[in-house]
């Protein structure tokens, strides 16, 4: 058992509808991970479950993340520890200015880890330096979060906060749908270029064009709540070409 | 009215309330036929459907009828372009003291100050502003007060006014009228924080191509009233009124809004964020009112409450009264407590359940009260 993030048998329903079931995972420190199944299978749940949204009950099993049982903690508390969950679809806050939530979020982790608030000025120069890396121009900073965005452009705006809030894992949850070709290499290859020996990714998608820029240690295919095979790169490769037929079967 | 109100208003009459009034004879006149309409209709109960939320013929009954005179402070009365009068405006211009009762049908509270009223500040914008015209209204004896401002901003004028209204008991029941004319453009701030029963009716008459923006911060200390008439008297005019509740617990704030579009070409736009605490009471009532030669209208109305205890409520009631069919107008409510799905996205960023709560309620206030506005000074620090 690894001491960075450990799932072991984890079950969880929702109004009585099992949607995790006997789920097992082991992510290391700098390893990435690729999650792929079909719709409903219970994918953006188990991103979920590991952020700490309410509304899941979880039957059993554990959840363990650098040595601490995570299903004790509250979402804001499992984002200072360094989880950080990509919306699938972020949403809207009115009145909330964009560049002010980030701000708000950064000094909160920084307070966990015992760090002073950035300095407006510092904040302001690494804001505008990851913005431009993602190609997210400065009027929208100033924006109402998420308000009036398109698709594409919450993304990058998740892209962005994770950028600045540099977790330790990374939950993306389809960070993929919704982008354009070029704004979807742009969003992919930033985020590539934060892998490190210290921060791990869980990539939930539908397609292996973003594990082709994002390349993954390990692939794992999830039906009904279930991973029922593992494997590498070749294995979203498969997918890709034949679907979740030969899964589906054997499930 | 009910045996109640008619006891009530047994006991007051023109000698025993009015002894001190030195008006001429004309608007003795004016005001004994205000008297006897007052005792006709009596003060406002629930039973009239526009107080059907507020029953002031109720809240004032322990309240003694003695007259009692209002702190009106002017507080940059040497700003150039205005010129300040007293309530022998009224008494020289006889024919604009009842004016408004030609909009408003029988109005009790309207009909109360036309009866009893002493007091008028009476402020002509003659030209642009430099800075904004800040008026303190506020009562600190017991007793009722019938305070009356009227506002008359001149042809080509580009004007500010703050209105606060502080402290206070008894029951103050305010006339406020604003006349706008022709390609000027009045921005009002207006906050509440009486501890008063506060009564307000607030008139504005557009002219041509004028516009009138209000931003109202209403935090009442008791029960509030604040009910405004919009009346377009000529085309290519907008009112843009959006307010802010938040009413100190068990106290409770009303609105009426109505829009009367008797012009073509013009917009009105009324909007209102509320958030509820224990035992606190808001409604919400909004008119647009257009009729059949009144064409090319645009109007929106907007509201949005937001319920932090089990015992606070709502009550909102948008109405659109629409006689053809060139007109845009589209109306929306939402009542509820404070988005889940947002809290938990403030929340999955690092930010306690309470720091998402005080910054989602900070972004429904932010709606309509900008970071850089005054009106931030006066909110509670939770909310700033």
């Amino acid at each position: 058992m690894n001491n960075f993030l450990n799932i072991q048998s984890l079950s969880a329903k929702v109004e009585d509808k099992l949607i995790i079931n006997n789920l097992n995972l082991n992510v290391d420190k700098g390893e990435v991970h690729a999650i792929m199944g079909p719709n409903g299978s219970g994918k953006s749940t188990l991103s979920n479950v590991l952020a700490g949204k309410d509304g899941y009950e979880i039957t059993s099993g554990t959840i363990n993340f650098c040595g601490e049982d995570l299903m004790s903690l509250k979402p804001n508390e499992r984002s200072n520890r360094g989880i950080f969950l990509a919306f699938q679809y972020p949403v809207e806050i009115p009145g909330v200015t964009n560049i002010n939530f980030i701000k708000t979020a950064l000094d909160s982790n920084r307070k966990h880890r015992g760090l002073d608030p950035l300095k407006p000025g510092d904040f302001l120069k690494l804001i505008k330096e990851k913005s431009k890396i993602l190609g997210i121009p400065e009027d929208r900073l100033k924006r109402q979060l998420n308000v009036g965005f398109s698709g594409g452009e919450k993304k990058r705006n998740e892209a962005l906060q994770l950028l600045m809030l540099d977790p330790s894992l990374a939950i993306l949850d389809e960070t993929d749908s919704g982008l354009d070709v070029d704004a979807f290499k742009i969003v992919a290859d930033s985020i590539n270029s934060r892998r490190n020996n210290d921060s791990s990714m869980l990539i939930i998608t539908h397609y292996q064009r973003l594990l082709e820029r994002i390349e993954p240690d390990f692939v794992h295919v999830f039906i009904n709540g279930s991973i029922i095979e593992s494997g590498g790169p070749e294995l979203a490769s498969e997918i890709e070409s034949n679907g979740y037929e030969r899964f589906t079967d054997v499930k | 009215m009910d045996m109640r109100d008619s006891l009530m208003l047994s006991n007051l009459t023109l000698d025993n309330f009015d002894k001190s009034f030195k008006g001429s004879n004309s608007l003795v006149e004016e005001r004994k036929n205000a008297f006897l309409n007052l005792k006709k209709i009596g003060i406002p109960n629930k039973r009239i459907e526009n107080w059907k939320y507020m029953d002031l013929a109720k809240i004032t009954k322990g309240i003694e009828f003695k007259p009692r005179g209002i702190n009106f402070e002017l507080l940059n009365k040497n700003l150039k372009g205005i010129v300040v009068r007293g309530f022998e405006y009224f008494i020289e211009n006889k024919d604009q003291y009842s004016k408004l009762t030609k909009y408003l049908d029988n109005e009790g509270v309207v009909y109360l100050n036309l009866s009893y009223a002493q007091e008028a500040s009476v402020i002509e914008i003659k030209e642009s502003l430099s800075e904004p015209l800040l008026i303190n209204i506020s009562c600190n004896e017991d007793g009722v007060s019938f305070p009356r401002i009227k506002i008359d901003v001149f042809p080509n004028v580009e004007a500010e006014v703050h209105l606060v209204y502080d402290g206070g008991k008894g029951f103050i029941n305010q006339l406020t009228e604003i006349n706008i004319q022709k390609n000027s453009n009045l921005r009002v701030q207006r906050v509440n924080k009486s501890s008063a029963i506060h009564s307000e009716t607030f008139l504005s008459y557009l002219g041509l191509n004028s516009n009138i923006s209000l931003v109202n911060l209403s935090m009442p200390k008791n029960k509030s009233r604040f009910q405004v008439y919009n009346i377009f008297l000529d085309q290519h005019s907008c009112t843009d009124f959006k307010s802010v509740s938040i009413p100190y617990e068990d106290c409770q704030d009303d609105f009426l809004i109505q829009n009367l579009h008797m012009s073509s070409n013009c917009e009105s736009n009324v909007g209102l964020r509320a958030i509820l605490n224990k035992g606190t009471v808001c409604s919400f009532q909004a008119l647009v009112d257009i009729d059949l030669n009144t064409l090319s209208s645009k109007a929106i109305q907007d509201c949005k409450a937001i319920l932090l205890h089990e015992d606070a409520s709502m009550n909102a009631k948008p109405e659109m009264k629409i006689f053809n069919d060139d007109v845009v107008c589209k109306h929306g409510t939402t009542i509820g407590c404070l988005d889940k799905e947002q809290l938990f996205y403030l929340q999955s960023r690092g930010l306690s359940a309470v720091s998402a709560e005080k910054i989602l309620l900070q972004g429904v206030i932010k709606n309509y009260i900008s970071e850089d506005s005054s009106l931030n000074n006066f909110l509670p620090k939770v909310y700033q």
